[in-house]
């Protein structure tokens, strides 16, 4: 089965369907989530980034700031995902056509793995190489402000 | 000159046109709203937790305060300014829509409350700020700050649903 072909089945299945017919008062509402999940992601992600920089709470331990913070991110990715799905499933097919979607979400998945991987690996210490640092927070920042650059600019293709 | 008067000028303008017609600026211009809302609306919400004691409660209320003050700041250069674009494109359309004088009337609020904020408390955080449990105007401040900044933002996502022809 193609790629498009499995988009066509999402839209057309019996929850597509049914999110398709609940109006745009339910549409409305899951941006309003989306919104949200954005600032609960976004904004852990700048206070920490700013102090791997030497900004902002730059006197406060780092591992400290990332147990403080962490709750924060799964909220607003459960969110995102949510209502992210309750955008993407009743147009599959409109989103399959759109080049934003697809690097809205390449860039989701390479900001997720270092997410992951090295800002978790640099952020675990109290004093990460500062040279590692700069890096890892400006390659997180870039990319994270790229995925909502992307994500804002599927409107209007 | 009536408000609509001034949005029409603006509207007409060759800035305003060329905005408005441009396939890469606008997009970037409304992108850029969004990216800066993270450093404006994202970094004042976390000001507001830490005052009214439900976030960060291990980091000096000062320390808050003094460090994230420059970079929100810069995040509100950011969304004012990008703000101030999207109605010079597009001003006429965005005030038919009733919600957005709204959000412009709590964005003053949010601002007002601000100033009283720092001229009541903001000079003597390193007195109030070693205290366990903040003055009642300062918490008050926090959650009317929260409570605008985040109607501020549902107001500003529901502006296209409620107006098809903004993107």
């Amino acid at each position: 089965m193609s790629t498009e072909a499995i988009f066509n089945s999402i839209q057309h299945s019996a929850i597509g369907d049914s999110i398709g017919a609940a109006g745009s008062l339910a549409g409305a509402i899951s941006q309003l989530v989306h919104i949200a999940g954005f600032l609960l992601i976004l904004s852990p992600v700048v206070l920490v980034n700013l102090r791997l920089l030497g900004f902002g709470l730059k006197k406060q331990s780092l591992p400290g700031l990332i147990k403080a913070t962490t709750p924060q991110i799964w909220y607003g990715l459960a969110l995102l995902l949510l209502s992210g799905l309750y955008t993407f499933i009743p147009s599959a097919n409109i989103y399959y056509h759109n080049p934003a979607f697809w690097i809205k979400f390449a860039l989701l998945a390479i900001v997720l793995v270092i997410q992951f991987t090295l800002f978790r690996q640099v952020t675990s210490v109290e004093h990460p190489k500062r040279s590692v640092a700069i890096l890892t927070a400006t390659t997180s920042l870039v990319l994270w402000f790229s995925v909502a650059l992307a994500g804002r600019i599927i409107g209007f293709i | 000159m009536s408000v609509v008067t001034i949005l029409q000028q603006l509207y007409d303008s060759q800035l305003g046109t060329a905005l408005r017609e441009s396939l890469i600026v606008f997009p970037l211009v409304e992108g850029l709203h969004l990216i800066g809302l993270a450093l404006s609306v994202g970094l004042i919400l976390i000001t507001d937790l830490r005052l009214v004691g439900l976030f960060l409660r291990n980091v000096p209320v000062e320390d808050v305060l003094k460090g994230l003050r420059p970079w929100l700041l810069v995040g509100f250069v950011i969304t004012f300014g990008t703000g101030i674009l999207l109605i010079w494109a597009e001003g006429p359309k965005i005030w038919e829509i009733p919600i957005f004088p709204f959000k412009l009337l709590l964005i003053a609020l949010a601002g007002l409350n601000a100033i009283w904020f720092e001229f009541q408390y903001g000079r003597t955080v390193s007195v109030w700020g070693k205290n366990i449990v903040f003055p009642n105007g300062v918490r008050i401040a926090g959650w009317v700050s929260f409570v605008s900044w985040s109607a501020i933002v549902v107001c500003g996502r529901l502006i296209p649903y409620l107006d098809k022809t903004i993107h």
